[in-house]
């Protein structure tokens, strides 16, 4: 959070205030480092938002920086920016959270690491998670969760729950991580931050650890939508090493500005709006939403009627995607290996047991069941075939509006363990944001307001398969009326 | 669907997991009918997409509104054996060791 001081901290500025602040050599990128760097340190002891920190390298890099000169061409010249672990990152560990990849060192940058570097940016740390993005919490994580810095007895949410506590702790100005059922919105909402999920195809997954394939996108978290805006610019466009990579031209997104909120047609999806929101939530989007309307907003409650089985479609397929994307970790060819297996099936069994932790191995469970034999076109199938419903009652309702939005989460953020015990109502937690995932769209999260217990409230923007610059411009306008938090 | 201990166990075996690793006996049975009974609850959840009409629906397996085709089949630089080979757990010269299965 920022601290109200009468100046402003280096490392309190926005992306976009540092990036601005660094071309024209007002601070540089040594500075700035050393700033973020000192920041995370005194932080971190509270948080645990990182599980790695390359300060030396970070200083390195950035001093590299200052020597040649900032490159009006390098839209993150000289920036420290976090990266979610589970993105590869070339001689530097990457564990996704897990046991299995405590000592991984991959040999390769993942496509989105190589852009941020080749623009200009100093990575500072890689950011804590969900074992595998596996979860809703940062709980999951084999190293211990992250707590949010709005109130440290209270989840951050996830599986991005390190990079969005670190984004709104001002431990960096921009993060990036990854969304395949709300990883990056969520903890952006309860970590009270912005975090963009993009369409489906326009970012790279080459070097990102697999969870689910047909739903995971990477994304950035910042304190500002215009941050974002950056982030992306970069972070999209094709890659001939991810065949799912959209070869559309990638918009302007830096010259996004604030939509008229007068005239700006907002559909409330009435599944979502109607479903249990706690009283703190109902309360501050109920507010905002009668703000817009007076502002001229036009606000129009639609129906999604395949919605209601979101959860049960998406927890059936990413499961079945992840059961098969992890099946490589089998102790062979790098991971986790159990000591004196007694065969080749000991050896797999063994490894695999030894280092999966518990949601991990429940997914698993549930995606290879759906799979099975005898199952298969009753669940996978199935869930495949509603998950097509659920994208035309979304494509529908688009044409009814210019955008849809709803809340984030039902809930502010919560206590850690509160959903140990019920893996069903934890999933059912994530009915805001998966069904975004299930049919490929834009999602933009941003705060809403503070509820009266402290807690950040969030609101999402969904919008039309590749307009994330329209997206963002909405997501402006929003963030003039409901000012920033961090 | 209820799922029961059989259901679970053989699903475990297909997916090379041992539910009860590590496990004390006495610990072990219950572990497993914890687990049996969250499964139970999360695919009767699942259990009630039989209820939609699905009749004449094209499984949606993708987000991707165009799919690409395969690219151009021409050699490229990947990566090198070394790079791959140094994060094995156990290796015999240029190979991943693993044991003996005969």
């Amino acid at each position: 959070m920022t601290e109200m001081t009468e100046t402003t901290e280096l490392y309190q500025l926005t992306l976009t205030e540092a990036a601005a602040k660094l071309q024209s050599r007002e601070i540089s990128a040594q500075e700035l480092t050393a700033a973020c760097l000192d920041r995370l340190e005194s932080t971190e002891p509270a948080l645990q938002a990182c599980l790695t920190v390359l300060a030396d390298q970070a200083l390195e890099d950035a001093a590299l920086l200052d020597r040649a000169g900032p490159d009006p061409d390098q839209l993150l010249w000289g920036l420290p920016l976090t990266f979610k672990d589970i993105y590869c990152t070339k001689g530097v560990r990457t564990s996704a959270a897990s046991r299995m990849l405590r000592r991984y060192i991959p040999s390769y940058d993942a496509e989105v690491v190589t852009r941020i570097k080749k623009a200009g940016a100093v990575v500072l740390a890689k950011t804590n998670l969900d074992e595998f993005a596996m979860g809703s919490t940062t709980e999951f994580s084999a190293f211990g969760p992250t707590r949010n810095p709005w109130n440290p007895a209270k989840v951050p949410g996830g599986s991005s729950g390190g990079a969005a506590a670190s984004i709104a702790a001002c431990q960096s100005p921009g993060a990036l991580g990854t969304d395949t059922g709300g990883s990056i919105r969520q903890p952006a909402a309860l970590c009270g931050c912005v975090g963009l999920k993009p369409t489906y195809g326009r970012v790279s997954r080459y070097g990102l650890i697999a969870y689910a394939s047909s739903l995971d996108q990477p994304g950035p978290l910042a304190r500002r939508v215009i941050d974002c805006a950056r982030l992306l610019q970069v972070m999209a466009g094709p890659d001939d090493r991810d065949n799912t990579v959209s070869t559309r031209p990638v918009d302007d997104y830096l010259s996004a500005r604030p939509a008229p909120l007068r005239g700006l047609r907002l559909g409330l999806p009435r599944e979502l709006w109607e479903s249990r929101l706690d009283e703190e939530t109902s309360a501050i989007l109920k507010a905002a939403l009668k703000t817009l309307e007076e502002a001229g907003v036009e606000l129009k409650t639609l129906s999604l009627p395949h919605l209601p089985h979101s959860v049960a479609a998406y927890y059936i397929l990413a499961t079945a995607e992840a059961s098969t994307n992890l099946a490589r970790y089998d102790g062979v060819r790098y991971g986790h290996r159990a000591d004196d297996p007694q065969s080749l099936r000991d050896l797999y069994v063994a490894s695999r047991s030894e280092a999966l932790g518990p949601e991990v191995r429940r997914r698993i469970l549930l995606g290879t069941f759906a799979l099975s034999s005898g199952y298969y076109d009753a669940y996978f199938k199935k869930a495949a075939k509603v998950r097509r419903l659920i994208r035309d009652d979304f494509f529908r309702a688009l044409e009814e509006c210019d955008f849809l939005c709803s809340p984030v989460s039902p809930l502010t953020a919560w206590d850690f363990g509160k959903f140990t015990d019920d893996p069903l109502t934890a999933y059912q937690m994530d009915l805001m944001t998966l069904p975004v995932n299930l049919a490929g769209l834009p999602g933009l999260s941003l705060p809403a307001g503070l509820a009266p217990g402290g807690l950040p409230v969030g609101w999402q923007l969904i919008g039309r398969p590749f307009g994330e610059r329209d997206l963002l411009g909405a997501g402006l306008a929003l963030e003039e009326a409901f000012p920033p938090l961090t | 669907m209820p799922i029961d201990l059989t259901t679970v166990l053989h699903t475990a075996e297909l997916a090379r997991l041992d539910l009860t690793y590590g496990l004390a006996p006495d610990k072990a049975q219950a572990a497993l009918d914890k687990l049996a009974a969250e499964m139970s609850g999360i695919i009767g959840h699942f259990d009630q997409l039989s209820a939609v009409d699905t009749e004449g629906v094209e499984p949606l397996y993708s987000p991707m509104l165009e799919p690409l085709g395969p690219r151009e089949d021409c050699p490229r630089a990947g990566s090198a054996p070394e790079d791959l080979l140094s994060q094995a757990p156990e290796r015999l010269g240029h190979f991943f060791a693993v044991p003996k299965i005969l």
